[in-house]
């Protein structure tokens, strides 16, 4: 490292010792095309040189230039690169041209380096601020879904405040971090956060932290070449997001931003209303189900001493006081979600510096009663000019998240768990809690949670203090060598509370936690660039950086079962309070370069490398290199093109190698607190009789640690036709990830559970498309279409040695696993028996304890019963303008997809679901079905083969087809017809795909510009107003463990969300 | 120049800036990363309580006596799982937890336990490894009667790479008990011991009890062996048993706390898909037994009623104080339980007052323990009480083995016995998926899909070794 140091500081003292150059002085005016305006802020450099300015207030510029300079390149968003040759005058004026179709744009590019959008060698997609301001999500990962391609997002819920998790080309690790680099104005950022357990409460990503209306744009990295300059980062793409800022010459610009979004549940599982609480037909007050008698036949009975219903006991019609029983809509517990949502910056400029300064306040109210999300955001961003030189700026940046979660999931206090099995004729809004402080629920004060009970005594209360600050320094030394230095910390503290009152389910005598914890990074980056033009025809970019950087984790966790003062929520409040700590630390460094050479507009060459270190890594090991090679070919500056309908095409490739590092503390075994348990109970920990315990870890460490590896590679064709007016960009890319890391499983026996250490493949091949067009584009009437395509498949192709799936999340049964030669993200459960055709069999042997003309399950193993992933995605934006109105909706679909639709699965044994409504069924006394006494609609037939199985376990069939009518009783559903019955997981699988309408803007600009306001919009907006999907559940855009790898499983989730949104922008 | 002197000082700044920060050696510390909150080596004080805290929660827990229970109806499963569990459907992933901690918490703890008594230098402290092997042997015990063969001999090896250990036969797995209970019992004995026992929670360090336990354990598990070894376990058993417990004060039972309850206890109060079985509640009702309000608790109407096995009646008793009282001990062995089983070698020996008077005595005992009073306290008056219902009745196997199952409730022991014995006979779950009883566990999920090998192909009605 020494080496490069020294060679970094001769290169400087070289540029200063160039800087003493002969100069002269150029001035001119730049205008407008359109309508010959001055345009402030146009970038006007001297072509191959960092040498430059930016025109003031009234379209002026002045750049010192040397005498030999031979080119002036001026450029401005959304207009056309200009190129004027300097010769020997001194007044140059520039004209310049709209670009409508950004052919010339130049976007940001890994570590913040700039390039020319039509020199790059790999895919690159932009999503600009309109496409994210006005969209009604707290997180703005949500705002990105459907915007490109090649990025899957998946939210956990509809909850205020719940997580995300985005993937761009799929996995690229098993059982680590698969979601991609976020990079805000250079400072790498902690985006985690909100993975989740079966049970619990939905928490937030940390990608919440950012307030949406700062982003000026969004640059989506997404194969190896693209990212490559981040190293062990790359592996999952990248992020780079870029924040507004004060523009070097404008006006005191004030914006603010107003509005409130409205959230209702979405779709929620059928129940059935025609049968009452109980069992075998009989009303059974507190039974778990609702296999009771027809509620059209009951009436109540008006005791008042009936503590657990005000109307009293359920009997038969004309025994009560002729009250009818009724069926009560248990979603009436869902509220509608009011949120409130304020932003306003102020930002200026001139030639000296400029700054952005901005403040936020979200106000979200969730579906269900006392759900809440609320952060306040504050940004600071300042340069300022030291030197003609040299300039330096902050970038600081504030957030406080403060959410209150509701219990959801695979948990007696779950709120969906406690509501979709209450019985039909149970009225939880009946008031949820006795004046003793006991509870009501449908139970009879066992069981479950009433929901109600849920929202108003079991809290989790989060609090995020967030500080982002950066520093830079930035030196231009000569026209062609300039310096620049960030360095930064992204520190923020998160604590919890998490409540549970006395009398809850799953904490009868109360509980607290009390969580806390410091989590930061440092990052410093060191870039020296340097640019020229070889020749008139051969350009050459350069850069040469040194990166450092530092995580760093401490938590510490307090609990205590058991308050002695009842609702008082304190560790000292019980006599049962237990501590835990749990650190992480490392550091990593970097040197890289970046090469990039251009011939003539028409050959683009780029060239990474970067070596990092990483103290995670065994001695040995500790460093990896990763290079990369692009190529770009605008075959449109050939002369053949001249004057055909394409106005640019190019041909690209590109290959890489990235990589991933081991977790911090892998190398070696160590032993932690101990405790126990199995899978029922909360189980048992220490301290316990006095004594503190600990247990050898289960996970093996490694000293022989290697970095992981993505190679990758890509192709492209990029093109514009019609004067621009039709583009499109197809990708086609493959990632091999090799050596990757995962706690390999081993066999409990070897006394260890796994060992953590370099074994999986995995490869993500696709093919990404994207579309735009301008249908129409009048004076007064403006059409676009903006779509994306995306078909991957992303396979695991080797685990370790032996084994062949390993557990990613869930239950018991099921799970999601990671399967050799599937897709990442396959479903592990029970199938039906089957027949060696894979016919499902139809239990033909009346011998056997299994009811005949059934299927039954096959508990020998579990195998892979659905792929979680998509076949393909799709999205399509249309955009109509006329004169100051605007219409945008996005359709966005997805194709194929299985999920764990365990909620439907565990009504059916409760018997509320509207499927368990036909299950009425009369016999002969031969024990044949009745079929003038039995309704017609139950009557139903499996399909699948007549068979059993015999003595040692094998299916026997004769093969031919079932055809013995069956009606799917309560015995049916108290079976195999549900999961608590013993019924396969497989029966739950259902397809997940959807089209959606996610989102839709009218927007209006309001003709009011004067000295005063400068603009003004309103707009109403919509998310998931309509939704089209096969799954029988909640949205199926969901997950049970949140922002996880393990994706695919619905078990009481809590519902998703459809929003409507109005909203008020003015610019001062 | 003194723009240029402005640029110098900056650059200069910057030059500082970037040796610092180059000097990669420093920065890439590789002590970093060494976890700070965890240790590398601990005393053997602080793996004992944890092995045996695993101990009692594992093999008296819901997952293993809450089944054995189920199936021997002396509970019934009256929802979701343990209506399930009731059917007799136990599939491999059911047994996952069960079996993953017996290995790693309580085989593997207890194995690095004996390492460090027997091999640390200047150290000897057979004692404490004497421990170790006690409850090593207990769980490995236990565990074999649930699933015969299984890996041992080649375990515990992960961190030398062996990560699929062979199975050993469960006639070498009863091998291997009786050397570990052995070598425990010399080890206890020892005169030379370097570390005092501390942290146990069992036995306070007391490794006199310790060597009455694994003598207790070796009567056990020689009786288990009744159909393979005929008198031969008989006598085995008695020879054991004789240098066993004494009276209750011996029992090897875990505590439970207010911080860390009774695991039954967890599973009434978060799950509770169990009541008492009427098979079992009809039984003591019909013997006017003491320790029925301590096993079972009265219902709404004040009555001890079992649900009748397949009704899912929740509204039936549920499971009392003594098995899942918040703080109440789990019984890993009573000397009521080593009692009958001298009754019972006694018996079959033809030993006929010997045998009477431990199977009085295993009765004493167990209403001792469970009602927590006195035998001959006046109020109580359990002696007339038993020489009405059982000491009237002729001894027979039936009476041994109908009492030995009323007093080993909440433990592992009534499934083992029924299997050997038959008894006490039992009528089949009304919805039974399965055409008998469950004669074993299945393999768990974790071992089939991680050493599929050597996992021998077993179905739950298939016998074991000593069942045959």
């Amino acid at each position: 490292m020494k080496k490069i140091a020294l060679f970094l500081s001769i290169l400087l003292f070289m540029g200063i010792s160039m800087a003493n150059a002969q100069t002269k002085v150029l001035t001119g005016t730049v205008t407008s095309s359109e309508d010959g305006t001055p345009i402030p802020g146009v970038s006007v450099a001297v072509k191959g040189t960092t040498l430059g300015t930016i025109t003031n207030i009234d379209g002026e510029y002045s750049l010192q230039v040397p005498e030999d300079a031979q080119t002036l390149v001026a450029s401005f968003v959304g207009m056309k690169k200009q190129e004027i040759p300097i010769g020997s005058s001194t007044t140059i004026d520039i004209v310049m041209e709209p670009d409508v179709f950004g052919i010339d744009e130049v976007v940001v590019t890994a570590m913040g380096i700039s390039q020319e959008r039509k020199g790059l060698g790999y895919n690159v997609q932009e999503v600009s601020s309109e496409k994210l301001s006005t969209k009604p999500n707290a997180d703005i990962v949500n705002s990105l879904s459907g915007q490109t391609s090649g990025v899957q997002i998946t939210s956990s819920a509809g909850d205020a405040g719940a997580s995300t998790y985005i993937t761009i080309r799929g996995a690229a690790s098993i059982t680590g971090n698969n979601q991609p680099l976020f990079v805000v104005n250079g400072m790498p950022i902690i985006s985690s956060g909100g993975s989740g357990d079966v049970g619990g409460v939905t928490t937030s990503s940390r990608s919440i932290d950012i307030n949406p209306d700062d982003i000026e744009s969004i640059t989506v990295l997404k194969g190896g070449a693209a990212t490559a300059l981040y190293g062990l980062r790359a592996a999952n793409g990248a992020l780079i997001i870029t924040t507004k800022s004060g523009k070097s010459v404008q006006q005191k610009k004030i914006e603010f931003h107003t509005s409130v979004s409205f959230d209702e549940i979405s779709q929620v599982p059928e129940r059935q209303s025609m049968w009452a609480q109980g069992n075998n037909g009989s009303w059974i007050g507190g039974n778990a189900a609702s296999f009771g008698p027809k509620i059209s036949e009951l009436e109540y009975d008006g005791d008042t001493d009936y503590k657990w219903d005000p109307n009293g006991r359920l009997v038969p019609k004309g025994t009560g006081n002729g009250v009818p029983a009724k069926a009560y809509d248990q979603y009436s517990f869902f509220q509608t979600g009011v949120s409130t949502n304020n932003r306003l910056n102020i930002s200026n400029g001139n030639d000296m510096g400029s700054y952005y300064f901005s403040i936020s306040h979200l106000n979200q109210e969730g579906i269900i009663p006392n759900n809440i999300y609320k952060r306040l955001t504050m940004r600071l961003n300042a340069t300022t000019k030291l030197h003609e030189k040299v300039t330096i700026g902050t970038d600081f940046a504030y957030t406080n998240s403060v959410a209150t979660q509701i219990q959801k999931g695979s948990n007696v206090s779950g709120v969906m768990l406690g509501l979709v099995r209450s019985a039909t004729t149970f009225d939880n809004s009946a008031g949820y809690e006795f004046p003793d402080g006991t509870q009501r629920n449908y139970r009879n004060g066992g069981g479950y949670d009433n929901p109600y009970w849920t929202a108003n005594n079991i809290a989790f209360d989060e609090n995020v203090n967030r500080f982002t600050g950066s520093g830079n320094l930035n030196i231009r030394f000569t026209d062609y060598l300039s310096l620049s230095y960030t360095a930064g910390v992204d520190w923020f503290n998160r604590r919890y509370q998490d409540k549970f009152a006395n009398n809850s389910r799953a904490y009868p005598s109360g509980y607290v936690e009390e969580y806390m914890n410091y989590n930061g990074i440092f990052n410093s980056d060191l870039l020296l660039n340097f640019q020229t033009d070889i020749s008139e025809s051969f350009n050459i970019k350069a850069t040469l950086g040194h990166n450092m950087y530092e995580t760093f984790f401490k938590r510490i966790t307090g609990s205590a079962e058991g308050l002695e003062i009842e609702r008082f929520y304190q560790l000292s409040n019980s006599a049962n309070a237990v501590v835990s700590t749990a650190t992480s630390n490392y550091r990593t460094a970097a040197i890289f370069g970046d090469i990039h050479l251009a011939w003539n507009d028409m050959l683009y060459l780029g060239i990474t490398g970067r070596n990092d270190w990483s103290t995670t890594m065994p001695e040995a090991n500790l460093s990896a290199f990763y290079p990369s090679v692009s190529l770009g070919f605008v075959f449109t500056e050939l002369s053949a093109f001249e004057g055909s309908f394409l106005t640019f095409g190019k041909l690209r490739a590109s290959a890489a190698r990235t990589a991933n590092i081991a977790g911090a503390y892998n190398t070696t075994n160590y032993f932690y607190s101990a405790g126990t348990g199995d899978g029922w109970t909360n189980g048992a920990g220490f301290p316990y009789q006095g004594q503190t315990g600990f247990q050898v870890g289960t996970t093996l460490g490694s000293p022989d640690l290697k970095h992981e590896t993505m190679d990758s590679w890509e192709v492209g064709l990029e093109a514009r036709m019609f004067n621009g007016r039709v583009g499109f960009d197809v990708s086609y890319f493959e990632n091999l990830n090799k050596d990757l890391l995962m706690e390999v499983p081993i066999a409990r026996s070897s006394g260890f559970a796994s060992v953590y250490k370099n074994a999986a493949t995995m490869e993500s091949k696709g093919i990404e498309l994207s579309f735009d067009a301008a249908i129409v584009q009048s004076n007064s009437f403006q059409w676009d279409i903006l779509a994306n395509f995306t078909k991957m498949t992303n396979t695991v192709t080797e685990l370790a040695e032996g084994v062949d799936n390993i557990f990613l999340g869930g239950f018991t049964v099921p799970q999601v696993r990671a399967v050799v030669g599937e897709e990442y993200g396959s479903v592990f459960g029970n199938d039906w028996y089957r027949d060696s055709n894979g016919n499902v069999l139809i239990n033909d042997d009346p011998g056997d304890n299994l009811r005949d003309g059934y299927p039954f399950p096959d508990t020998r193993s579990m195998v892979p019963i659905g792929n979680t992933n998509p076949d393909w995605t799709a999205n399509i934006t249309n955009t109509f303008t006329y004169k100051d109105l605007s219409l945008s909706f996005l359709v966005d679909i997805k194709k194929g997809g299985m999920m764990y639709n365990g909620t439907a699965f565990a009504m059916n044994y409760f018997g509320t679901h509207k499927r368990t409504e036909n299950r009425e069924v009369y016999y002969t006394p031969e024990g044949t079905i009745d079929f003038d006494l039995t309704p017609s609609e139950n009557i139903v037939v499996f399909d699948g083969v007549y068979g059993h199985v015999d003595a040692d376990g094998n299916p026997v069939s004769s093969g031919q087809a079932n055809v013995t009518p069956v009606v799917l009783d309560e015995d049916w559903f108290e079976g195999n017809g549900s999961n608590f019955g013993g019924g396969p997981s497989v029966a739950a699988m259902e397809p997940a795909g959807w089209v959606r309408l996610r989102d839709i803007t009218l927007s209006y600009s309001l003709p009011v510009k004067n000295t005063f306001l400068s603009d003004a919009m309103i707009y109403v907006s919509g998310k998931n107003l309509l939704l089209f999907t096969p799954y029988t559940g909640v949205d199926p855009e969901t997950n049970l463990l949140g922002s996880s790898n393990a994706r695919g499983m619905d078990y009481f989730n809590n519902p998703g969300t459809k929003t409507y949104m109005v909203g008020l922008k003015v610019t001062f | 120049m003194k723009k240029y002197n402005n640029i110098l000082k900056t650059v200069g700044l910057a030059l500082i800036l970037m040796l610092s920060i180059s000097s990669c050696e420093k920065w890439i510390d590789t002590d970093l990363n060494i976890d700070p909150d965890a240790p590398a080596e601990v005393p053997m004080k602080l793996m004992l309580p944890a092995i045996e805290q695993s101990y009692g929660y594992i093999m008296a827990g819901f997952d293993l006596v809450g089944t054995t229970n189920l199936w021997m109806q002396q509970i019934d499963g009256v929802a979701r799982q343990g209506h399930t569990i009731a059917r007799y459907q136990l599939l491999p992933a059911d047994v996952n937890n069960t079996w993953n901690s017996i290995y790693t918490e309580i085989f593997m703890n207890g194995k690095i336990m004996v390492d460090i008594a027997e091999n640390t230098e200047g150290s000897y402290s057979p004692h404490n490894a004497g421990v170790a092997k006690v409850i090593i042997g207990a769980t490995l015990g236990t565990s074999t009667d649930f699933w015969g063969d299984m890996p041992f001999s080649e375990s515990f090896r992960g961190n030398e790479n062996v990560l699929t250990p062979a199975f050993d036969t469960q006639e070498e797995i009863y091998d291997t008990i009786n050397v570990i209970l052995d070598e425990a019992i010399a080890d206890l004995g020892a005169s030379e011991n370097a570390v005092d026992v501390e942290g146990d929670v069992i036995y306070g360090g007391d490794v006199d009890l310790w060597t009455k336990a694994a003598y207790s354990i070796k009567a056990r598990h020689a009786l288990q062996l009744s159909v393979i070894n005929g008198n031969a376990a008989y006598n085995a058993a008695l020879a054991a048993a004789a240098n066993g417990f004494a009276s209750n004060d011996d029992n090897l039972e875990v505590p439970w706390e207010s911080s860390n309850h009774n695991p039954m206890y967890q599973f009434m109060e978060q799950r509770g898909d169990v009541r008492m079985a009427s098979t079992f509640v009809d039984m003591l009702v019909a013997q006017e037994d003491p320790r029925l309000p301590y096993y079972a608790e009265a219902d709404e109407e004040e009555n001890y009623r079992g649900s009748i096995i397949g009704s899912q009646d929740e509204s039936a008793s549920s499971l009392g104080a003594y098995i899942a009282g918040a703080e109440a001990s789990t019984v890993m062995m009573s000397f009521a339980e080593l009692k009958f089983i001298e009754a019972e070698a006694y018996f079959q020996l033809g030993e006929t007052a010997e045998a009477e008077a431990a199977f009085e005595a295993g009765v004493k005992a167990s209403v001792e323990r469970v009602t927590g009073t006195a035998w001959d306290d006046e109020d109580a008056n359990y002696q007339d009480w038993y020489d009405t219902n059982l000491g009237s009745q002729t001894l027979t196997l039936d009476l041994i083995m109908k009492e030995k199952y009323i007093a080993t409730f909440g433990t592992n022991q009534a499934y083992a016995d029924y299997r050997r014995t038959g008894l006490p006979v039992l009528e089949m779950h009304p919805d039974a998926v399965l055409s008998a009883i469950p004669t074993r566990f299945p393999y768990s999920q974790n071992e089939m899909d991680y050493n599929g090998n050597n996992v021998p192909s077993v179905t739950i009605s298939d016998k074991l070794w000593w069942d045959n």
